[in-house]
Formats: C-alpha cells, structure tokens, sequence
C-alpha cells in the first residue's frame, strides 16, 4: 500500500491545524469600563455644624439642587457646608463628615455612593427624639423609595415616598413609629440614585441628651463586628454603660452571641452566649463590660442575618453625648479623607496586619503597619489628610472614634465609593429572541 | 390512364389520385400497393408537387400518368389540381386519395367499396391507418377535432391494433390518406379549402359534408399503412403559407382556422378562449421540454389568424352556402371537454408510473429450467409480524424515532431559542418579509431577504401554511430524514443493511446533528439532509465531464437550496473545485486534452456560481458583507474553535461534550490507509475536515450581532461526517471475510480500536440525546421578551437592555426593538450598529450618559426596557440619569419613556419648533402644517421618497444619518419606500429559477430527432 498519499493528507492536516492555531485570536467577549461613582454627603440641617473632609482640595464637587453638570473645587481640605448636601467626585477616596451642633453633641459619617439597600440601627420615636431620617435624591429622575421601620412592636407599616429629582427630604424619626423607642430603619429605593443618612438626637424638655449620626449597614449578616466602641471611663468610676441593639428582620428568630474584645482580651458577656432574638423585633441589650481599655469593639455571631449597633454613653466637658458604633464591613484597600478629625481606628481581626499609608497636610506620607491578635487600635496622626489601606490583611474590620469639643463620633472604616465596573454593552439582536 | 386489368363486378368507378412530394422513400411501397388491391383501379392518375427526390422517376417507371405543380402546391390544391383534368364525372364514380407515404393493403378498396354499398348517403370512407413500421400500431380509425383544436382519434399513445376499434363507424371525418370520396360531393363542396395547404383538410372536409347533409364513415375492414412524414418532418414541408417550414405551426393554424370557420356564431368567443388558453399551455409545456420553437409556433399559429380575421369571414361565408344542416350535426362527433381530461390524466400518470416504476425485463425462464423438485424442498415461507421488527430498517428508525420522541420533550409547540428566532404565525408574513424592499429591524434595513425565507414560506403550504407547525414538524423529523437521506447513499455501498442501517443511525446522531437540532442551526440541518443526495447525484466530482448539462442544472437547483440556507456551501463548492481544477490541470499536462479541460471547467464553474446566483441578491449581497459566507441563518451563535471541529464536533452551548469523542477523525485517519474506495471517500472527508479546522479559527460578527463569535462550522462537518459515515461502511464491508482469512496483524487491532469508539460514542451520544440534548436552547413555548404592553403602540422603537448568557458569564446587551421578539429570517438582515446609538446606550449603562435621552429622542427611540433580570445598581443609574420616565417596573423589567417627544416622523418648522407627526406603516400618508423639514427615523436609503402634491420632496441626510425632506408649503405627505430595485432583482430571480428549472428538465424531441422506430 503507498503510504505517500494518506501521509500528504496528515501533514495537510497538521498544517491546517499549525495555522489555524496562529490564526485563532483570543475572543474578548466583554470589554468594561471602569469608574468611582460619585458620593453624595449629607445636607446640613438647620441649627448644625458640619464640614466635610477631603484629600485634595481640587476635588470637584457640585451642590445637590444645581441643574448644571458644571461643578467647583473644594479648595480646602475640610469644607464647612452650610446647607446643601453636596455631590463629590471623589475618585475613590472617601470623605468623611463631621456634623455637630455646639456643646451637646458631635457625630461622623462616610459620604458614599448611591445604595440599594441601608439599614440603619439606631434613634428613638418617643418623647426625647428630634432625630431625623434625610433621603437624598442626587439623580436628575424622580425617585420613589421604600423606608420600612422596625421597633421593639415589630415591623412598622411600609411607606413609600416620592423625592423629585435633585433634592432631599427630612423625615422626622418620631413620625415613623410613633411613640417606640428603639427604632430601626431600613432604606430601600424603587428607582432613582439615593443616599440616606440619620441624625439620632435627643433632648428632654430644654436639655439635650446628646447626638449622633447613625452610619449605616448595607445587609444584615450572620456575622458582625462592631469595631469601636468608646468606653469612657472617668476616675475611679465604672465606664458608663453601653447598649446593644439588634434586630432579626428576617422571618425566623435568631440566636445570637456576643464577644466583647479590647486590649483587655476576649469575653462573652454573661447572658449573652446563644442569647434568643425574636424575629422582626427590635431588642435592646445592657453591656456592662468590666474592662480597663478606653476602646473596645463587639463580635456577633447569630443564626439568621441581623443588623446591630450599640450606642454608648459619653460625656465630654459638662455634656453628656452618646455615640452608635455600628457595624463594619470587611476592611479592604481604601482611601479616606480624615483631615482635622485625628481619629482613633481600632482594628478587629484573628491576625490584624494592616499597611496603611498616611498622607500628611504637608504632602509627606508614610506608611504605618499596624498588628496585633483579635484587636488593636492605631492613633491616626494629627496632621493626616487622609490615609490609605494597602494590605488589609486577613478578615479585619475596623472602625473610628473621633472626639471633638462637641462630642464623639464613630465611623466605619468603609469605602464610600467602590471601582464600579461597569460592562461595556454590546449592540446583539440575540436580545429580542427568548 | 386507366388500370382496370380485371373484370370489376361491382357498379363503382374509382380513381386513384396520388399526391407526391419528395416521397421516393415510400413511394415504391405505394405504387406496389396500389398495384396489388384486389379490386383494380379504374383509373390512377398523379401530381407531383416540384419533389426533387426520384418521386418523378419512380413515377414514370411506374408507368402512373402524372403531371408536375409547383413546389409551394397544397395538398388539396394538388388534388383539384388532378381532378380538374379527370374525364367528366360520371355516376358513382369515387376519388380515391393517396399519399406517397400511404400504402393500402391490398384489400383496402374493395373493403372500402363494400362498406359503402346499402350507404348512398356516404360520401367519404377512410381505411384503418396502421403504422408504416410497426404495423400493429393503430394511427386513425376516423378523426376529430377537439375544442382546443387537438386533432382527436379517440385513440391512446402507441394503441396496439387488435380489432378493438374495428367495424363501419360513423366519423367526423377520416385522413386524406387513403380517403374515398365521391367524386361529385368533392366537386360541389369545392374540394378541400385551399387555404388549409397541408394539415388538416381531412377534417374541414368532413365537418363541410357532415353538415351539407352527408355522411362519413370509417371502414376499418381496409387497412393502410401510413408514414405520416410531413406530420413527424421527416421531409420538408413546402407548402404556401408554411411559414418557415413549420409543420406544427401550420397544423396549429389550420385547427384554429377549421374550428373557426365551421364553429356556430356564439360558439366563437369559447372557441378562440379555448385555442388561445391552450396554445398558451402547449407553449409552456414546450418552453419547459425546452423546445422553443415549438412554443412560438403555438402562438404564432394563433396569433397570425387573430390578426387576419377576414379570411375567416370568407371561409364562414362560403360554409354558409354549402350548409344545409346545422353545424351542430358534428357536435356527437366532438369529443367532450371530460374525454380530453381523462385522455390527459392518463397520459400523465402513465408517464409517472413509467419513471417510477420502470418496466423490468425480467429474463424469461424456460420451462425446461423449472426444478419442480427442489421447489417442493423449500420450506414455506411464513411471514408474521414480528419479522418485521427484525429488519435492520424497521428496527433502525423506530430505535432512531423514539430518541427522537424522547429528545423532542420539550419541543412540542412553537420553538424558539438559540439560534432559531420567532416563526411569524402564517406564510403570508414569510412572503411579505420575502417581498418587503424595507424591514422593520433595529434602525430599518433594506438588506435583501435571503432566498430561504421563501424556500420556508413555500415548504410551509404542505402544513397549510402554519410556519410555527413546519419548524416544529422540522425539527422532530430531520433526525429521521438524515438518516433517510445518508442510508440511500449508503445502501449503495454495501448491500449488507446491517451496516447500512447503524452507519445511516449514526450519522442521524452525529455531533454536528445534534449540536444542529440542539441550537436551531437549520442551514447545517438542511445540509445533513440534502448533502447526501448531492453526493448521489454528483459522485464522481473529479471526471464531471460524464454528468450531462442537464444534471449538471439539476445539481445545480439543489446546491441552489443549500446555498440558500447556507453560503459556506458556496465556499465548500467553490474550495472543492479549485483543488479538484488543480488536480485536473496536472492531468492536462499530461494529455494535453483542451476539450476535456475546458468542459470539466466550465461544468464545475457552473456547479458552483448557479446556485450562487440564483440566491442573488442576497449572496451578493455577501460579497460586500463577506461575515454572511460563515453565518448561518438565524442568530449568531458561536461554534467551538478549531480543537472541536478536528474531533468533529462543532461546538458551541448545546453541542456534545468535547469528552464524548465521535469516531469522525479515526475513521478518516484509517480510511485514508485502506486499500479501498473507502480511501478516496476519506479523502474527500478529509479536506472538509481541514476547511472546518481552518474556519473553525476564524471569528466573525454579523447578523445584528456586533460581539464576535467562532465561526459555526456545521456544514462542512456535515460533509466530513457523510464521508466518514461512508468510508467506515465500505471498509466494514468485506472486513469480517478479509479479518477472518487473515492472520492477526494491525488490521484487527485497528478494527477493533474503530468499533469500541464508535459503539462507545453511539451510547453516549444517546444517552446524551435524551438526558442533556433534550434542555437544549430550542425550546417549545418560551415567553415572550418584549412584554405586550409595548406591542400595543405601532411603531414604536424600544431600546431593549438584557443580560445575555449563562447565570456565571452574563454579558450585557441592547438591540433596538420594533415592539416585538424577532422573527425567522430578521436576524439575517439585521443592520449594522448605530455609533451614535451605540454611545447613547453605553453611557446610559455606565451612567455616564446626560445626553442619552436626546440621542435616542432624536433616533425615534420612544422607550427604554431593561429585561429582568438585570443589574439593579444600572437601573438605578439609569433612574439617576435625567431625561428618562419610568413608566413601568414589573416582573418582566423596568420601561422607561424618553422625556422628549419622539416618533417615527419629527417635523421640524423653520422656527426649530420640533412636533412628532402622526405614521403608520412604512408607506403611509401624514400631515406637514407649515414649510419645514421632516425627519425620518429610520436608516437613511436612496430608495426613501417623499411626495407633496405629486411632486418629490427634497432629500438629504441630516447630521445623524436620517433621511430628511425638505417641505415647502403644508399639506398631505405620502412618505413611500421604492421597492422598485427589490422588485426587479425578485424578477430576475424568478426567471434565473425558470431557465434553471428548464434546464434541468428532461429535454423534449422535435419530431424529426425521433426515430422511426420509436415512432412506430
């Protein structure tokens, strides 16, 4: 048999298959592009303080009820505001908001991207509220939005608010759940771009009690860490007590259990191991922690996703002022924008080994590692514009406790914005064939 | 002169009367036969018509008194001719008629002669005309005309004379041929009507006695035998008035002119109806037996009546004062409209049964051959049902019918999904689409419709035109018609159907078929099923010179079919011919043979450009769009790379798995080892497998599909699967004797490695049929995408968003929709991308778009629908936005309304105040209320007119590429799309298909190409 033939066949073969294999170009089926959304902070209520904190002061930001596109540079790198809610472009650096009213009571939040869902543990509807709930409407649409309360009665009936384009609305916590006394709120928009933040104040008769801005969480989750509780301790005085607040929304009841950690070490709480939640209701727990350190952080474990914050007492000169320390999402590369705040971040983790770069007002950086087991706080210096975390490290969460001449505040360690990666669509008819 | 050598006994005087006319041939028959009847003549006499044969001699040798006329002399006119110089008429003195190509038999007079005795009202008797080679083939026994002016004898094609006919009939009339007629009515009537030269006479005679109060009978007791040479041209017809020798134009015109001039008054509309409607059914019918000529003499016979009706008005005239009876004394005589039908429809289905079931001449068996023995020792044959079930077909397709069943589960009902779109619920919307010059597609194209569509829309009347029902009925089927279709292919390779059957069973199960049924890819279905029968009918590619032209039109309609499912076809034909040309070039080195050459160039180019052209415009439209000669019909699905096409598999979402490896490239790998025919087959099999690993690493982007995707390269695997399929079957063949017979070398090894992967794939791959392959993207009754709340307003543009792919590679896309889901054959000609479109949809996904509303305002786009599920932080960006009301947010998406008012038609007056004016369809009619330019929204074409009072409106392109008219003052509008140029290539389309058709059909014979024996 000749072979000749058959083999010219296998070699054309191989050929074929040598120069298709050049031929063959990898298939970029997707293609994205990449963005920081733009973060809205909250609007300055009557009667308040606030400034906002950025990196640089050529960040371009427009204020919430200007139609234009056209937007100015902060120019300072802590922006009083005296009105508006502001809509920053921050590209990936987050600012932080520092809101007070003078002599009774200071808080902090993160400016952030528009969210699909916020829950927001913390304020009262009874006789000492003056708390107030602003949804912020940054889109040039109409928005409708869903704010469905829960309270120590249960779920509170769903309401549903129309906010026109480019505004916000105040909603007084009171008018939610009247009469209750823990509260909380979980913000969920329909449509249109929407922030929502939450003042907790509280007075009786003339005398303020103190206030705070509630920072929100994105979801409840089974797992929880509220990283920085401020525990106060005058001389010779046990540290002014604490409250946990929690709540199940789901439909089955949880059980949860409570760490407390500092430097002191690690302890749950008596009565708060497997400690049983009912569902869709707001339950309030005393935390008397018998611990030396001025900073301490909470772990929850639960059954069922819950929502928790706690809300502990301060007093700063003669006022007294109260703080919500909520929970934290998993700490991830970020920027924050921290000029004139001097936080103190205290970190949560197994193994915390944290790089973080400090920016100086100066312009000088440096880096910083922080480390530790279970807990650790770091000292932000006092002329740090902003900082940056390089190296997470594994599972650690943290949060910051700002104190002023005003009060305490508390914000989490969070992007307000991530890198969206938004996907380059495609032009396919296959779109209208099921 | 006269002849009477016997004593006649009778009271009759006879003479002969011969007409010649070139007829030496016959001519010594006749005047033998004339010589030999046993009732002598009495007289002969002969006029010769300017013959230029040896008639004269054969004549004068003869000793037949006869005297010359000119050539051009008619038949009748000859024989006036000849009476005129008889000797006065006497009493009972008959003419007696003869041809020069009739021979009577030697009885044939005194047969006549007695049939007329106790008949005084006969006055013309005609003999039984018999075949002048077949002498037992029955010509006339009397004749007739038909409506349609067929000359009638009651007769059937090629009747075998057996008496059947026989006895003294009264006719209408009987041929000139052999005809007595007395002498005296011939003079009175005038003798035949000069203006009938040739043809025909014979009847006009008659119907003109029959209706002076004679009567004509038929004697079938005398017999003549007849060469009918001026009928079947086997000489030249010379007569005056033949115009250009035609004898089947004259004959045409000669019925037209009988039945007109001896028809009553109010029969003539009918009768002109009924030549003018079948002369036009004759000239098809010849057209289509590719005999031109013969179809123009049917017009031209009519036509040159038509056009001189006065010869007419004299013919009636002088019949008027013949007549004594009415013309309706003929009408027994006429054959009915029913008998024509019935004369018709048998020759048809005889004809039918005749290709069919051709006669098969068994050889006959001598009686001294039976063993009568032996047929007592074979056991009864007992035939029951279940042996049926062990037939290798029966079990073969019911085996492959139940897989079938079980693979279709979810494919009863309406399919859709992959890359089959929507079926429209009738085949009107197929042809509407077919016909349309403008499609409602994404921003409007004026793509031509591919010719499958049409082949679609026609397919579909055999289900009534139910379209969803075909495609259904389709796809259920297909399996069972590949394995149909390869089984006759392959039943010619071995006659062992225990491996014709498994090997058509597998083909049936391919990867490339079920990846086909699975994605709705119905171009390589259709290649499945047809390419064997291409390989039947074109087995020898290499020595194409031995397919006549007219097989070579035949292959050439069905590639046609394939190429219009498919245009990779067009490259598979056009690679296969060069490499097969090259391969003839070397040969011609060597032989030098231009001849050959040239004709198995020119048969090949034919092969391959026909089909293409016959598919224009759309393949030509691929020239300039060259993606479309790598898609198929339908969605742009993407097939598996080269890796997948090398194991013979196209790839893809719902193709088998790559683990599940088909035997396709082993068996060609050890038949091209083979020292068989099995080894050519493979080679064949072996080059698609290359072209498929070659295009298999091509990506392209067509068919509304701006992504890139693999090239699907389902067809030209369905030919290395066909060759693979074949190749295994003819080295199984004899495998078993040669592998018995053999000592164990590589060969058994072989065999054995070839059968456990083929059987290990044929489990599998049933297996994977009815567990996977039934989830496959075509599925019956999807819902639908576009919600009908957005059907409701016409016209409307609708930019759709969805998430396209499996739930871990989701990819987002938009698509402008025209209120509804895709239909077949719209992805085909799906337009290019809008950049500006393209940007406004972009931005409005990634948030950046301000101007997103306005763009899409200003293209006519009315809403924006995200289909569920889809990217809840994009729909809030899309809320964020500005310039977009959401009207709706349901289970089925979110609908947004872009703020600005938009339509199909913006008018903008010459202050810049924009309105949208009310439209319908594409050809429509609207309002303009002042001078000012009107926009279009749709894709700016050549062929967009607007018309204001009769005059053409002003048009240009704006900056966005949308055609605009400039108006002038307020008024109507008629806004059209010429479909002109459509319309033209659809002609041309159809006639390219008619010559095509004709060509391929079995020629028809002139009758002078017909011999004489086919002819007796």
């Amino acid at each position: 048999m000749k072979l000749t033939r058959p083999l010219r066949f296998i070699a054309l073969l191989l050929v074929v298959i040598g120069v298709s294999s050049i031929l063959t170009v990898t298939v970029t089926t997707k293609s994205y592009s990449e963005s920081y959304p733009v973060v809205v902070c909250p609007p300055t209520l009557e009667g308040l303080g606030s400034q906002i904190s950025f990196s640089s002061k050529k960040t371009p930001f427009q204020r919430l009820q200007t139609r234009t596109t056209e937007t100015e540079q902060v120019k300072l790198l802590r922006l009083p505001v005296k009105k508006d809610s502001l809509v920053v472009t921050s590209e990936g650096v987050t600012p932080v908001v520092w809101q007070s009213r003078s002599d009774s009571w200071a808080g902090a939040a993160l400016c952030s991207s528009s969210a699909a869902s916020q829950w927001f543990v913390g304020g009262t509807a009874d006789v000492t509220t003056r708390g107030k709930l602003i949804i912020v409407n940054s889109g040039l649409s109409d928005a409708v939005v869903d704010v469905e309360s829960y309270t120590e009665n249960g779920k509170q009936p769903l309401r549903t608010i129309n906010i026109t384009s480019k505004n916000y609305l105040v909603i007084p916590i009171d008018s939610l759940a009247p009469g209750d006394k823990t509260v909380t709120v979980h913000v969920t928009p329909r449509s249109g771009r929407i922030n929502a933040f939450m003042i907790d104040e509280q007075g009786k008769g003339l005398k303020a009690l103190g206030g705070d801005l509630v920072n929100p969480a994105a979801q409840p989750n089974k797992n929880l860490v509220i990283p920085a509780i401020p525990n106060q301790m005058s001389r010779n005085t046990p540290a002014a007590p604490h409250t946990l607040r929690v709540l199940a929304p789901g439909e089955l009841d949880a059980s949860i259990t409570v760490e407390v950690l500092s430097a002191d070490g690690i302890f749950v709480p008596v009565g708060l191991d497997s400690r049983l939640l009912k569902a869709g209701i707001v339950s309030e727990i005393k935390l008397d922690p018998k611990i030396s350190s001025p900073v301490m952080a909470v772990r929850i474990s639960a059954s069922e996703p819950v929502v928790a914050a706690v809300k502990s007492t301060v007093v700063v000169g003669r006022s007294r002022d109260f703080v919500w320390s909520t929970s934290a999402p998993q700490l991830i590369p970020l920027t924050m924008a921290i000029a004139g705040l001097d936080p103190v971040i205290s970190f949560v983790g197994q193994t915390i080994n944290v790089s973080i770069d400090v920016t100086l007002t100066n312009g000088k950086s440096e880096r910083q590692t922080v480390t530790g087991t279970d807990f650790a706080t770091w000292a932000v210096p006092t002329n740090a514009r902003s900082f940056t975390v390089i190296k997470p490290g594994e599972a650690t969460f943290a949060g910051a406790l700002v104190s002023s001449i005003n009060g305490y505040g508390f914000f989490p360690i969070a992007a307000g914005s991530l890198l969206t990666k938004i996907e380059v669509p495609d032009s396919n008819i296959r779109v209208l064939n099921p | 002169m006269p002849m009477a050598s016997q004593a006649v006994v009778d009271k009759y005087r006879v003479t002969a009367v011969l007409v010649s006319h070139n007829g030496a041939l016959w001519l010594p028959e006749v005047v033998a036969a004339l010589n030999s009847q046993t009732r002598p003549l009495d007289l002969i006499t002969a006029v010769d018509t300017g013959s230029e044969d040896a008639s004269t001699k054969l004549l004068k040798s003869a000793r037949i008194p006869f005297f010359s006329a000119d050539r051009e002399t008619g038949f009748g006119q000859a024989v006036s001719l000849a009476v005129g110089k008889l000797p006065k008429s006497v009493e009972h003195e008959w003419l007696w008629l003869i041809h020069d190509d009739c021979a009577p038999a030697p009885t044939a007079l005194a047969e006549l002669l007695s049939s007329i005795d106790n008949r005084p009202q006969v006055v013309m008797v005609g003999p039984k005309l018999l075949g002048w080679h077949d002498r037992t083939h029955l010509l006339e026994a009397g004749i007739s005309i038909a409506g349609n002016g067929a000359r009638w004898t009651g007769l059937e094609p090629f009747e075998y004379d057996q008496g059947q006919h026989d006895g003294v009939k009264d006719v209408l009339s009987v041929s000139t041929a052999g005809a007595l007629i007395r002498r005296d009515v011939f003079e009175e009537l005038g003798g035949f009507d000069h203006n009938l030269a040739l043809f025909r006479d014979d009847v006009d005679f008659g119907w003109r006695a029959r209706t002076a109060g004679h009567s004509v009978i038929a004697a079938t007791s005398a017999v003549a035998f007849h060469a009918q040479a001026s009928a079947t041209e086997r000489r030249q017809v010379d007569v005056e008035g033949a115009f250009l020798h035609r004898p089947l134009l004259l004959d045409r015109r000669n019925a037209a002119y009988v039945l007109l001039a001896n028809s009553s008054w109010w029969m003539l509309p009918w009768i002109a109806l009924q030549l003018f409607g079948s002369a036009i059914a004759r000239a098809l019918g010849y057209l289509l037996a590719k005999l031109p000529g013969y179809a123009s003499d049917e017009i031209l016979a009519f036509t040159s009546l038509v056009i001189s009706p006065r010869m007419i008005l004299e013919a009636r005239k002088v019949r008027k004062k013949q007549k004594f009876v009415s013309a309706r004394v003929v009408a027994t005589y006429i054959p009915p409209r029913w008998s024509q039908l019935r004369l018709g429809v048998e020759r048809l289905v005889e004809l039918l049964r005749a290709r069919v079931f051709p006669e098969k001449t068994s050889p006959t068996q001598s009686i001294l051959d039976s063993v009568e023995d032996e047929d007592l020792l074979t056991p009864v044959n007992t035939n029951t049902w279940l042996s049926i079930f062990k037939r290798p077909e029966v079990l073969g397709f019911l085996t492959l019918a139940i897989i079938t069943v079980v693979n279709s589960r979810n494919r009863f009902g309406a399919l859709v999904g992959g890359a089959l779109p929507n079926s429209p619920s009738g085949a009107t919307d197929l042809w509407r689409f077919y016909l349309e010059s403008w499609h409602e597609i994404g921003m409007g194209s004026a793509s031509a419709t591919p010719s499958w569509v049409a082949v679609v829309a026609i397919a579909s009347l055999a289900v009534l035109g139910n379209v969803k029902f075909l495609i259904t009925l389709f796809f259920l089927i297909a399996p069972l018609l590949m394995m149909w279709s390869s089984f006759n292919v392959l039943k010619r390779l071995t006659s062992n159907k225990w491996i014709s059957i498994p090997a058509s069973f597998l083909y049936a199960l391919s990867p490339v078929t079920i990846a086909a049924v699975g994605s709705g890819q119905i171009a390589t279905m259709v290649v499945l099923i047809l390419a064997p029968f291409v390989a039947l009918l074109l087995h020898d590619w290499w020595s194409i010179e031995i397919y006549s032209w007219r097989k070579i039109f035949a292959v050439s309609l069905v590639l046609s079919l394939i190429y219009a499912f498919s245009l990779m076809s067009f490259l598979i034909a056009l690679v296969a011919a060069i490499t097969i040309t090259a391969g003839n070039y070397r040969e011609f080195a060597v032989t030098l043979d231009k001849a050959l050459f040239d004709e198995r160039i020119f048969k090949r180019a034919a092969l391959v450009f026909i089909p293409f052209l016959m598919n224009a415009p759309f393949s030509l439209e691929a020239l300039v769009n060259p993606s479309r000669f790598f898609a198929e019909p339908g969605l742009l699905i993407p097939g598996g790379g080269s890796f997948s096409a090398l194991l013979g598999n196209p790839g893809g979402a719902d193709s088998v798995p790559l683990w599940l490896v088909s035997p396709v490239l082993l068996i060609l790998v050890i038949s091209l080892f083979s020292s068989t025919h099995a080894r050519s087959i493979a080679e064949y099999g072996f080059g698609a497998l290359c072209l498929a690993v070659f295009l298999g690493s091509l990506s392209i982007s067509t068919h509304g599909n701006e992504g890139v995707a693999k090239v699907w390269t389902g067809p030209v695997l369905s030919i290395a699967t066909l060759a693979a399929v074949a190749a295994g079957t003819v080295m199984l063949d004899r495998l078993r004797e040669t592998l018995v017979l053999s000592h164990v070398h590589y060969r058994h090894f072989l065999s054995a490695i070839l059968l456990f992967v083929t059987a290990s794939y044929a489990l599998l791959a049933v297996g994977f049929s009815v567990s996977a392959g039934a989830d496959s993207a075509v599925q019956a009754n999807r819902a639908t995408v576009m919600p009908a709340f957005l059907s409701v307003e016409s016209q409307t543009k609708i930019l759709v968003l969805r998430e396209i792919g499996s739930s871990n590679d989701k990819k987002i896309q938009y698509y402008i929709s025209r209120g509804k889901d895709i239909s077949l054959g719209e992805p085909d000609i799906a337009p290019d991308e809008n950049i500006q479109i393209a940007t406004a949809a972009r931005a409005l996904i990634d948030g950046t778009g301000i101007t997103s509303s306005k763009t899409l305002s200003d293209y006519g786009i009315k809403y924006v629908f995200a289909k569920n599920p889809f990217k809840k932080e994009i729909i809030r960006s899309i809320d964020g936005l500005g310039g977009f009301t959401r009207t709706s947010a349901t289970s089925l998406g979110v609908v947004w309304r872009v703020s600005q008012p938009t339509g199909r038609l913006i008018f903008v007056d010459t202050e810049g105040q924009r309105s949208v004016l009310e439209t319908g369809e594409f050809g429509t009619s609207t309002y303009a209320p002042s001078a000012g330019t009107l926009i279009l929204t749709e894709s700016s074409n050549r062929s967009w007119q607007a018309l204001q009072s009769g005059y053409r409106l002003e048009r240009s392109i704006n900056e966005l590429g949308l055609p605009t008219f400039t108006v002038t003052e307020a008024g109507e509008i008629s806004l059209i799309h010429d479909g002109t140029t459509r319309r033209g290539w659809l002609s041309l389309q159809t006639i390219f298909l008619a010559i095509v058709i004709v060509m391929a059909l079995p020629a028809g014979r002139r009758k002078r190409e017909i011999s004489e024996k086919e002819l007796a």
